[in-house]
This record gives structure tokens, C-alpha cells and sequence, in this order.
């Protein structure tokens, strides 16, 4: 049994290959999500100090509507942005139960202008297809990006959701306020 | 992290080619002390762009994952930037999701790549402990010389890399091919993927046709790519996205104009031959328009039936070339060909009405694709057509006839040797053909059936991960852990003794069926695990290395960067057991040995790359290869566009080969091409395989994607990737997984005859129903658990592709659901 067990030193935790395929459900998804946290961390939503982010007012909540990007720029209006309410809670969202999101509109592959597809519920780029999950922090689903899509951080200030800084780095920069 | 080091004036650039798939694309490192960052002025920073800017679209940028900070030997701490290389013709500019983040699988102390192997372990029963390269080399060398003087060469058994990229290359194949096969004379010899030392493609040598025919540039020229058992999009992406996507957009059609004078261009097509609908089925379309894609959606191992009944059309319409026949082939194999491959005594209608009925293809498309692969075009030029193959056929149900099927339909149609066509394989990693031949016959030894059987004593497996990639693996793994442990008792029993007493005791265990497990490994895999004896070697951008890419472009991949610890190249690895045996049988006065590891002496990796440009020969038959006059200093001047293969000295100039066949020479004997018949219309399952098929309700298709490099061993520890895909996913219909109570996201396992494996289900419209698919070769679940024991008696290629199992489902995973996407992988709009 022992030489049977595959230690893969997964960010800090590790799993075991022939384990994951013994052990029972409970354990499995305690030690995977246990392992998979930082993770998780590093490739969704960080934190974005460090940055002198302006508070910028994107929409009113009472306008948001389900599958009605809202189009708006931040941190500057050289960077085009999307503001999208979900049906779903969704990691990093605001509002009525968590379900409004927002991302840089640039793709992290090239730069081109990602659009959403309702019918997809995904941000997807035109010029070689990668595709973003606005409900998984930006996660690129297939494509060829470098990274998650950059996330908007939003909060709600009264009636009206507000972008107030960024996770991840916007293409074509190399700080996101220039 | 929301900001970058951006390279200032004066950091250290480096062209290289990315190391991980066969396309091989164009990159730039920079390199530059930690303490120091350029500025965004355009004379601050060493990309000489203007940062204060935001970049434009299709610009060069450099994204969190494109930057790393490393550690080298002398403890200095430097920046570096890997991007993509505007100027490389490979790539022009793009990266992939893989080439993408090359900057994160550097090693560095303090990032997960730490993981790496910096020097020698000893396993003496009680877990790996660390040893000198003296002690490493000198214990390596009395075991492999132990082996041979009492069971001789066969009982040392190997399994390398034998490819080009990392982990590989032109000096590390050399090496190790030289050691193994003209130094110990091993038969037991197996490629990292298979179980034996084979061609995937023998049947294209046969027929006199290299693997790698075309230059990349062909497929912007051609009027009809058609692509089997590949996926192109995910696995070979550059070549998709900067030459062919190009092509069905029409942006190459003024190139096809100027490069055919007077030929009529039409808008280009592609023909998809793939189980799935997969995201180049997808994207070919948004880029073409649906009406100019077609997608055959074959029932599995259906491939024969379908290119010959392909063939048997293109026959009939008399859209064949008949002036190239009767110029380049040997005409009794046409006439061989007709009768037993494309079925000439039986009628048309009830031949294509056959293959329909096994392939799943209706008799209509099988016209449409013979029309437009063949049908000539609008003032009666013959079309140009670029064929291409990779693991769907290969690993198909009979890998030499199902090979044979393709090169034969690319000679029925002449498509090969003229701009703009081309029968070669997509690839999967990148190439590096250099070694001496191999010292067994054909069909080559399984070397799986050969330890199992106990006749292997020592094993030395490099850069490859057999406990993930091979089939039955569970039982192959079973053999190294049962075959191990009388060897690891051995050690244990002899700590601190002198090698010689240690070494016997190694012996009589061999006796009693034990087996001595070398593992030469950049991490410490499932493979390595059960090693005696592993020894750490430097990887991509540690050492000096050469390689090609899928249209033959040889280039130089310069080291930037110290290995970690004491991890050296292999080659070097290699040079020095081979220094250390020489001298063993020396002292044993046995000269005839002695001298076959003369000339290990190499001080560099160009002496080695040198070394083996003056020895190795190639054959005949894969005339791919060749290097004459290329230096190091000539692959750096010539940059990411390096030279193709094979290169000629033409008046002391070395002059690269863009396609080749060109001339119309074959590697046969006569210099013509040959048919390769097939059996028709379909050999069916072989037993055991029909025997797993009618027991076991799913075909588990299985192959790469994406996101995940191989056997994931960078990818699994670097965040974008793993968090990606946690756990190795298993497309599923939608109501196969409604009837099993399978929600998307939800753990299951699969069984069957051979084992079991778990993975995440992944409910897609990519699968028929009755169909799906899994990613192959996984730390976390291991397709190969479920793959049965046949090879394919010519070539002793597997059927990976052949496996069925049960599905059931064990648990949902929240936590997964709640970060992963389960979105679909396969829409572009």
C-alpha cells in the first residue's frame, strides 16, 4: 500500500494518485479542495492593493438586468470593461445574491475586445476564440490567454455598483494604472 | 499580481523555441539582475515600446505568467521574461496557452517548481537519500555491467524520450540512442509513449514517404486540408491559428494567387475526421463558414473503411492522378491496391453503402469528402490537398494499415511533394530523429511483456512517465513495485557495505526476479517513485539543445539558466556511466567491451550535436534528417527561423529542404513510391478487445487538450494550469450522464476488464451518445488503468484509443463546481 501512494507535493498539500482513487467521497473533496485553495487563490481573485485604483460609478443596480452587458471603461478609458449580472452567485459578485460581475474586455491573449454570448454565458474573443467563465472568476475555459480574464472589484454603494480596482493585470500593460 | 517587470535596456536576450509541443514556436527570453526594472519610456525598457501607453491589440506584452524570477548556482537573482517572437515565421507572434506561461515552469527555490530533482538518490529501503554523482555513476555502471555479463544486452531494459523540446533534443537523443543501442546492444528498447522502440509510422517508411512532408506555408496554399484523428486548435495550435485558420478565412488568397499563376483559388476547405466535435470543428467553421467544413463524426476505429471508401470514390470518379502514378509509384502496387484495398470486383454503391454502414457516415458526405479531397477544380486543375494525421489514427485500431490508409489516398491524388499539399502527421511533441538504429527487428519487443515475464534486470527509464502514460498500467506498475522490492531488500541489507559486495547482492536478487529501476527525471514522477536510483537532469533553457519542429525547422534552444542543484544535461548523464563502464571493463581486461563506450568524452553539447551530425545516417526511408554543415553558430544567426531538414552542403553553403518529395524520390528501393495495401473494407476488433467492447457500456475516447502539457508534470504545479482542470475531466452526453444520475462536475469512476479510474464528468455535446472522452496520461487518473493489452501484432503500437468501461457516479464535488468551468469547450461564437 505504501509504495502504492504517489505523493504529488500539490501546492504544499499533497495528493495521492492511487488515494484519490481509494478513499471515500468526503475525504476526496476535503484533500482536493484542501489542496486546490491556493491555487485557486493565485489563479482567481488576489488582492489589489498596492494600486491607487479609482472608485468609478459603473451603472445603477435597478438597471442591471440578466444577460445585459453593461459596457463601461476602468481604470482609465483606454481600458474597455464589461459589467454583466449572472444567474448564478458568482465568485467576486455584488449586489442581488452576489450575481453581478465585471471584467477587463480585453482578451489576455492579444488584446481583442471579448463579447458575451448569453446563450454561452461565456466572454469570448473573436480573433482565435479563447473564452472566459464570468462566473468562475474569469477562468479561461479553452483558448490561448495567459491568464484568467482581469476582474473588476465592485461594491455596491447605495443604489449604484461601483468599480473600485482590479485583479489581475490588463493586456498591453505592464501596471494597470499607467 | 497587477504589474510586471518590464526588461530594461541592456538585459540579456535569448531567441528560443518553445518546449513544449511539435509546432515548435518562436520565442524571446530576457534576462536581467532581480534588483533592477526597466522604465515605460520606449529608452527605458529593452522592448524599446512605449509603456505609458497601453499596447495595441496583436502588440507585444508581457502577461504575469510570462515572468518569473530565478536563482542561479552562484546564488545571483535575475528577472526573466519569456514572450512570444514577432518575427518568428513559426508562430508570428502568437503564444499558446502552453507557450503562454513557459516563464512558470523555470525553477526557482521559492516557487512550486522546487519540486525538482537537484541531486542523485539512493533508495536503500528506507525512501530516497541523497548521493554523490561519483557513488550515483560508479553503482549505475557495475549494475548495467552485471547485467550484461550474466543475462547479456536484451535483459538491460530502457524507456526514453526519444523526441525533440524538453526533456529531448538532438544531444540528448544521440546520447542515449549511442549508449543503448551501439554501446549495450539492448533489443528491450521502448519509446516514452509505447512499449516498444518502433515507428508510429511504418507504414508510411514503407510506402517511401517521411513523416513530416510539408512546410507549414502548405497550409496556406492548399485548397483542402483534411485532418484525422487530430485536434489542432488545442494540440497543435500555432500551425492552426497562424497558417491554416488564415487559409479558410481567405486572408492567404492573394499568396495563392501569386504563388499559382493562372490556377483557380476558391475559398479553402477543411475536412475534420473526429468522434468529437471538438473546438477546431468549431473554430474551422466560424473561420471558413460551416458550409466549408465538414466534419466526418466516425464510430471509433472506423478509420480504414473510411479513407478507402474515400479512395474507392476518387477511383471511380477517375479524380486520381494518374501522371503522377505512373511517374513516381511502383505501378504493380496501384494494381495491387485497386483489387485488395479499394475492393475493385465489388460495385461502387454497395462498397461505399458498406464503409457508411461501419464508419456511422452517411454515403452522401462520404462523396462530398471524396469530391473535396480529388474532384478537380474550376478550369480542371487537379486540387491541392494537405492530408494530415496524428494519435486518432495512429493509436487507432490497427496502426500500420490505418497509416497505410492515408499515405494511400495521398498517392491516389498525387498530394505530395508540390506546394500546397502534403501527407504528414500533426505531431505531438517536437522531433529529434538522431541515434543509431535500433538493434531489433520488426515487430520490436514489448518491453511492458518483457519485465513482466522477469527477463528485464535493470530498467532505466528516462524523461517519461510509464505509471501514468503506458497501457494496463496498474499491472505495469504492479511489476516494477513487485520486481523492486527483492533489489530494494538487497540495498537495504547492504548499507554501507563496499559496491562490489552490494552489487552481488543486487545479483542474487535479480536471480530471484528482482529488477534494479533507474529513473532519470526532472521530478521525482510515479515512475520515479519506484526507482533504486534516480538521477536529476537539467531541463529547456539549462542546457544548450537542438531540435525540430513539425515542418522539419531545425533551431537552437541556448541555455539561459543554471539547473537546479546538481541536475545535469542527460547527455552528460549518460557520458559519464558510459566513461565509468569503459573503465570497469578495462580493469577486467575485456577490450571488446571496453571499446564499445569509446568516445564519451564530449565537453560540450555542441561537441555532442556535432558528434552526431558526422555519424548519423538516418535510412532511407525517413529521409527527414541530416544536418550537414549546421553549427551552433550558424543556428545562431539564423535565429527562430533556423534552417529545415534535411540540410545539403551546396558549394560549402548548407542549404535547408522546405518539403520535401519534391524531386519526386522516394525512400524505397526504386526510388518510387509504393501502395501499402490494406485489408477491405475493415478488420474489425481484434478479441480482446471486442470482448471489452461487449461488456462495457462506454467507449472512453482519450487524447491531450489545451491547457495540460502531456503527463501534466509542469502544469500540475503551476495555478492557471491546475486550476484549470484539478482532476482529469471525462466528456459525457448529456442524457447518458442524465440516465446514470450525473450531474456535470460530479466525481465518477470507470471500470472495466483491466481496472478502474475516477475523473470529473464533463457533460459536452462534443460526444456522441454512447461516446466520451478523457484526457490522457494524468497524475490524478490514469486512462491507461483501463487500456487493454493489445498492440497491433506489425507494429506493436497499442490501441489506446480502444477502451470501454461502466460509468458510475461516486460523489459531486462543490467545491471543484464552484471555481472550475464547466462551460462548454467547443463554441467560437
Amino acid at each position: 500500500m505504501k509504495d502504492d501512494e504517489h505523493a504529488f507535493p500539490l501546492n504544499g498539500f499533497p495528493v495521492t494518485r492511487r488515494a484519490f482513487i481509494r478513499i471515500g467521497c468526503t475525504t476526496i473533496s476535503g484533500s482536493l479542495v484542501a489542496g486546490m485553495a491556493p491555487a485557486l487563490a493565485a489563479a482567481g481573485v488576489q488582492s489589489a492593493q498596492g494600486d491607487n485604483y479609482p472608485t468609478v460609478d459603473v451603472a445603477a443596480l435597478a438597471t442591471i438586468n440578466v444577460d445585459m452587458p453593461v459596457p463601461f471603461t476602468y481604470p482609465d478609458a483606454n481600458s474597455p470593461a464589461v459589467l454583466l449580472r449572472l444567474r448564478q452567485p458568482a465568485p467576486g459578485g455584488v449586489g442581488p445574491n452576489d450575481t453581478i460581475v465585471a471584467y477587463s474586455a480585453l482578451c489576455t491573449h492579444k488584446g481583442c475586445p471579448v463579447a458575451y454570448r448569453p446563450e454561452r454565458k461565456l466572454l469570448i474573443c473573436p480573433c482565435h476564440w479563447s473564452s472566459f467563465d464570468p462566473g468562475k472568476a474569469g477562468q479561461m475555459v479553452i483558448g490561448q490567454g495567459s491568464q484568467a480574464l482581469p476582474q473588476i472589484v465592485l461594491r455596491v454603494n447605495g443604489t449604484m455598483v461601483q468599480a473600485t480596482g482590479i485583479t489581475g493585470l490588463i493586456y498591453g500593460r505592464e501596471t494597470n494604472i499607467l | 499580481m497587477s504589474q510586471v517587470p518590464l526588461p530594461p535596456r541592456g538585459a540579456q536576450k535569448f531567441d528560443t523555441v518553445c518546449q513544449f509541443c511539435i509546432v515548435g514556436c518562436g520565442y524571446h527570453v530576457y534576462k536581467w539582475p532581480a534588483t533592477r526594472e526597466g522604465g515605460p519610456a520606449p529608452t527605458e525598457n529593452a522592448l524599446g515600446l512605449d509603456f505609458r501607453q497601453p499596447q495595441p491589440p496583436m502588440g507585444t506584452w508581457i502577461s504575469p505568467n510570462q515572468h518569473s524570477v530565478v536563482t542561479d548556482r552562484d546564488g545571483s537573482r535575475h528577472n526573466i521574461v519569456i514572450i512570444p517572437d514577432q518575427t518568428c515565421r513559426v508562430n508570428e507572434g502568437l503564444s499558446s496557452v502552453r507557450g503562454g506561461g513557459l516563464a512558470q515552469t523555470l525553477y526557482a527555490p521559492d516557487r512550486p517548481t522546487r519540486a525538482r530533482l537537484a541531486t542523485p538518490l539512493i533508495d536503500e529501503g528506507a525512501g530516497p537519500v541523497k548521493a554523490s554523482w561519483t557513488d550515483a555513476v560508479d553503482l549505475s555502471a557495475r549494475i548495467v555491467k552485471a547485467v550484461i555479463d550474466r543475462w547479456g544486452a536484451d535483459a538491460v531494459g530502457m524507456k526514453f524520450f526519444d523526441h525533440g523540446g524538453g526533456g529531448g533534443g538532438f544531444e540528448n537523443n544521440w546520447a542515449v540512442g549511442r549508449f543503448f543501442f551501439s554501446g549495450v546492444g539492448t533489443r528491450t528498447a521502448s519509446i516514452h509513449n509505447r512499449p516498444a522502440y518502433n515507428s508510429e509510422v511504418h507504414a508510411a517508411a514503407d510506402a517511401g514517404i517521411a513523416a513530416l512532408t510539408n512546410a507549414y506555408l502548405d497550409a496556406e496554399l492548399a485548397d483542402t486540408i483534411l485532418i484525422v484523428g487530430a485536434n489542432p486548435y488545442e494540440t497543435q495550435t500555432n500551425y492552426y491559428l497562424a497558417h491554416m485558420v488564415p487559409n479558410l478565412r481567405g486572408s492567404s488568397a492573394d499568396l495563392r494567387r501569386a504563388t499559382f499563376p493562372g490556377e483557380s483559388v476558391e475559398a479553402a476547405r477543411m475536412i475534420i475526421v473526429d468522434p468529437r466535435r471538438t473546438m477546431t470543428v468549431a473554430t474551422a467553421e466560424a473561420a471558413a463558414g460551416a458550409e466549408r467544413v465538414l466534419h466526418l463524426q466516425i464510430e471509433p476505429g472506423s478509420d480504414i473503411a473510411l479513407l478507402n471508401a474515400i479512395a474507392r470514390i476518387v477511383l471511380a470518379r477517375r479524380w486520381y492522378d494518374v501522371a503522377f502514378i505512373q511517374e513516381r509509384v511502383e505501378w504493380q502496387t496501384f494494381e495491387a491496391y485497386q483489387r485488395s484495398t479499394l475492393g475493385v470486383d465489388t460495385p461502387l454503391d454497395e462498397f461505399v453503402a458498406e464503409a457508411a454502414q461501419i464508419t456511422g457516415i452517411p454515403v452522401a458526405k462520404l462523396h462530398q469528402a471524396a469530391e473535396w479531397i480529388a474532384a478537380p477544380k474550376a478550369k480542371g486543375e487537379r486540387r491541392r490537398t494537405l492530408l494530415h494525421y496524428e494519435k486518432g489514427l495512429i493509436w487507432g485500431l490497427k496502426n500500420y494499415e490505418n497509416v497505410a490508409a492515408i499515405v494511400d489516398l495521398a498517392l491516389l491524388t498525387g498530394n505530395i511533394g508540390k506546394p500546397g499539399t502534403g501527407v504528414s502527421r500533426l505531431g505531438g511533441h517536437q522531433e529529434a530523429y538522431v541515434r543509431p538504429p535500433y538493434p531489433g527487428g520488426r515487430p520490436a519487443l514489448n518491453v511492458d511483456e518483457a519485465i513482466r515475464r522477469g527477463e528485464v534486470k535493470c530498467f532505466w527509464v528516462g524523461g517519461c512517465n510509464p505509471v501514468l502514460t503506458t497501457l494496463r498500467a496498474e499491472a505495469f506498475e504492479g511489476a516494477l513495485r513487485e520486481r523492486g522490492a527483492p533489489v530494494r531488500a538487497a540495498l537495504k541489507a547492504t548499507v554501507g557495505r563496499p559496491v562490489g559486495e552490494r552489487v552481488t547482492a543486487v545479483v542474487e536478487a535479480m536471480k530471484n526476479g528482482g529488477m534494479f529501476i533507474v529513473v532519470q527525471e526532472i521530478y521525482l514522477t510515479a515512475t520515479a517513485e519506484h526507482a533504486h536510483l534516480v538521477l536529476p537532469a537539467a531541463q529547456w533553457g539549462e542546457m544548450n539543445l537542438t531540435s525540430i519542429n513539425g515542418e522539419r525547422r531545425l533551431r537552437l534552444y541556448p541555455k539561459f539558466m543554471d539547473p537546479p542543484g546538481e541536475a545535469i544535461a542527460d547527455w552528460m548523464i549518460i557520458a559519464r556511466v558510459a566513461r565509468r563502464l569503459r573503465q570497469l571493463y578495462l580493469d577486467d581486461r575485456n577490450t571488446l567491451w571496453a571499446n564499445r563506450f569509446l568516445d564519451y568524452d564530449w565537453r560540450s553539447d555542441e561537441d555532442v550535436f556535432i558528434h552526431a551530425r558526422y555519424q548519423f545516417k538516418g535510412d532511407a526511408s525517413d529521409p527527414m534528417e541530416g544536418y550537414s554543415g549546421v553549427t551552433y553558430d550558424l543556428l545562431r544567426r539564423l535565429g527562430n527561423n533556423g534552417i529545415q531538414t534535411p540540410v545539403r552542403l551546396v558549394n560549402g553553403t548548407p542549404v535547408g529542404t522546405v518539403r520535401l518529395h519534391e524531386g519526386g524520390k522516394f525512400g524505397t528501393a526504386s526510388g518510387k513510391a509504393r501502395f501499402i495495401p490494406a485489408p477491405r473494407p475493415w478488420p474489425g476488433y481484434a478479441a480482446s478487445v471486442a470482448r471489452q467492447r461487449k461488456n462495457h457500456r462506454f467507449w472512453v475516447n482519450n487524447g491531450r487538450s489545451n491547457h495540460i502539457w502531456q503527463t501534466s508534470y509542469h502544469h500540475r504545479l503551476i495555478p492557471f494550469y491546475q486550476g484549470r482542470f484539478p482532476i482529469p475531466y471525462l466528456e459525457m452526453h448529456a442524457e447518458d450522464a442524465r440516465a446514470l444520475g450525473i450531474a456535470s462536475g460530479d466525481l465518477v469512476e470507470l471500470s472495466n476488464d483491466v481496472g478502474t479510474v475516477r475523473a470529473m464528468a464533463y457533460i459536452s455535446d462534443a460526444v456522441k451518445r454512447g461516446h466520451t472522452f478523457m484526457l490522457f496520461g494524468q497524475p490524478r487518473g490514469a486512462v491507461g488503468d483501463l487500456v487493454s493489452d493489445h498492440v497491433d501484432p506489425a507494429t506493436t503500437i497499442p490501441y489506446y484509443k480502444g477502451v470501454w468501461a461502466d460509468i458510475r457516479r461516486i460523489a459531486a464535488l462543490p467545491e471543484i463546481v464552484r471555481a472550475v468551468s464547466l462551460a462548454p469547450t467547443n463554441v467560437a461564437s
